[in-house]
């Protein structure tokens, strides 16, 4: 597999002089760097260097006050704890229920299995935010309102598109794994989870990390159905702590930076795996 | 086990789809059928009753309210902009599938804005574009270029363009990644064979990278119209839709109309308007595709 995508790299690159493809690249790098440079080096000034120095300017002692300052006014704790709790519970039952899905939509067939399958596939073309004028009422009409069930409850429920890659992935595992273990007695429950949720752990894991930073960095879900003070996550703290008046840029980019760790955390750590992920679920049919 | 395969077959398959099923119903059907319900009444959102008032709400919409329509033309700055960096998104991805060195570290720069927080990518470009003591006003101020200096979230000539940068910023490096798989997926013998046959690498370029990557160009273009119909979190929380509804998307005035000004019947008009625009303008683009390739 790695000799032959080494072989299409090699074979394709688009015009033959290297200088054109390091400048193109060299310039992204910069777009994406200067305004995250411009935020780091703010949050290390203190108000008078920040209100008198250029953004590019590095300030002349380290000044690590905003962070301790804004550690305690956005309160990191109890919204990385919130966020943790609402990403981490949606994203494993999430898993687990689309893996369950796909699995019966690639080896059965059954009577309604056309209008399950039109189900899934409507509700990737309704954009998922129109629906909330009318959601938020039935979300208030259950009693959800201001509780974590209700982010939770929407992060399960309205975002399948994931059963499709697994209906992918499982159809690559062979049937006759099925068979044999069906000769040996074993129930569609075992083929499930001692056959075929093994083999396709790496896909539900990708899907499922990728996930995890699209919830982490919701603001919409959140702003709306829990602006209860004790449910702030880091988005909604960000933004409260932001829309307070009286804070400065100084203190508002290293709150910036207290929301970024944990997110930057796990895309460089997953890193390898998100790439693949995303590659993988636009390679469908 | 003593349970036949047939009756355990129907057992699974109620068990394993019967939550997946039950959560979509409760939580994407049932407020989508909803918001056609309250598309054509009057309802404020609180009072225990409400009037139906048939198709009043997008007589409304279409004839009497100019922020409607100012809201689409910025939604279509979003959507053709965005469209205008594909064809510059497809050779960066092919520059990243090329010989270049240290391609996994430019590929993990150029997908790094996307795992940004929202909410903090819109407060960066807040401070980079702010006027009291904002990062590129006094940048302008230290190369001497005073003159450039502009109220650069307030001038409402340039105000929308600005946001739309903060857009392509964000999103740019998801379709660079996607494009880059659809490149990968390209049989490596498509290009053996046509170096055989002498074609230089524009060529190639041309007759197989970008036929080869149909499908996922065709993902982007539906990403693009869903995500520029739906744009919201960049406005919202840079300029809050201002000055006046200058920057206001039609999500924007969506979630405004129920939540601010409580007219739970025409935002639901306007959420089903952008429902059927969102597949209207999906399957136009999609049959242009279709003539052109």
């Amino acid at each position: 597999m790695s000799s032959m995508v080494k072989s299409t790299l090699s074979k394709i690159s688009f015009g033959q002089t290297g200088f054109f493809q390091y400048l193109v690249m060299c310039l992204i790098t910069l777009i994406v760097f200067i305004p995250l440079l411009i935020i780091v080096l703010a949050s290390l000034k203190t108000l008078p260097e920040i209100s008198q120095m250029t953004p590019l300017a590095l300030p002349h002692s380290l000044y690590l006050g905003n962070f301790r300052e804004t550690f305690v006014k956005a309160k990191i704790i109890l919204s990385l704890f919130n966020s943790l709790t609402i990403a981490l519970s949606s994203v494993i039952i999430n898993a687990v229920i689309g893996a369950m899905a796909a699995f019966i939509i690639a080896r059965f067939d059954f009577k309604f299995k056309k209008v399950v399958l039109g189900m899934f596939l409507v509700a990737m073309v309704i954009p998922f935010y129109t629906v909330e004028v009318a959601r938020f009422q039935l979300i208030k009409e259950m009693g959800l309102y201001n509780t974590l069930y209700a982010p939770i409850l929407i992060y399960i429920g309205a975002d399948m598109m994931q059963i499709f890659l697994y209906k992918q992935y499982i159809d690559k595992v062979s049937v006759s794994l099925d068979e044999s273990a069906m000769l040996d007695g074993a129930s569609y429950l075992k083929i499930f989870t001692k056959i075929v949720l093994p083999l396709i752990m790496p896909a539900v894991a990708t899907l499922a990390i990728i996930k995890f930073v699209d919830i982490t960095n919701d603001m919409y879900i959140p702003y709306l159905y829990i602006p209860s003070d004790k449910y702030r996550t880091l988005t909604t703290t960000l933004m409260t702590f932001a829309g307070d008046r009286s804070v400065n840029w100084a203190s508002i980019s290293a709150c910036i930076i207290w929301i970024l760790i944990p997110t930057l955390l796990v895309y460089f750590s997953f890193q390898k795996y998100i790439l693949k992920g995303i590659t993988a679920g636009s390679i469908k049919e | 086990m003593g349970i036949s395969y047939s009756q355990q077959k129907k057992l699974i398959i109620l068990g394993f789809l019967a939550i997946p099923v039950l959560l979509l119903i409760v939580f994407m059907f049932y407020p989508t059928l909803k918001l056609f319900q309250f598309s054509v009444t009057d309802w404020d959102g609180f009072s225990p009753a409400f009037k139906y008032v048939g198709l009043e709400n997008f007589r409304q919409l279409i004839l009497k309210s100019n922020d409607v329509w100012i809201a689409l033309r910025n939604n279509s700055y979003y959507f053709l902009i965005h469209l205008l960096t594909i064809p510059f998104e497809i050779v960066v991805a092919s520059i990243l599938c090329g010989k270049i060195r240290s391609s996994k570290f430019f590929q993990s720069i150029t997908f790094l804005p996307y795992v940004i927080n929202g909410v903090a990518v819109a407060l960066t470009f807040s401070y980079f574009y702010s006027p009291n003591g904002g990062a590129l006003n006094s940048m302008l101020d230290f190369l001497h270029l005073s003159a450039l200096k502009m109220g650069w979230l307030s001038n409402i000539y340039i105000v929308n363009f600005v946001l739309v940068s903060v857009s392509l910023w964000r999103f740019c490096g998801l379709h660079v990644i996607l494009f880059i798989a659809g490149i990968l997926s390209i049989p490596t013998e498509y290009y053996e064979a046509a170096s055989i046959d002498g074609a230089n690498s524009f060529r190639q370029f041309t007759n197989i990278t970008i036929p080869g990557i149909k499908t996922v160009l065709e993902l982007v273009l539906f990403l693009n119209v869903r995500g520029a119909l739906s744009v919201f979190d960049i406005p919202f929380l840079m300029t809050n839709g201002g000055p006046g509804y200058e920057t206001s998307t039609f999500m924007v005035y969506t979630i405004k109309t129920a939540f601010q000004f409580n007219q739970y019947g025409l935002a639901s008009a306007m959420a089903v308007v952008l429902v059927i625009l969102i597949i209207i303008f999906g399957y136009v683009q999609s049959k242009v595709i279709k003539i052109k390739g």
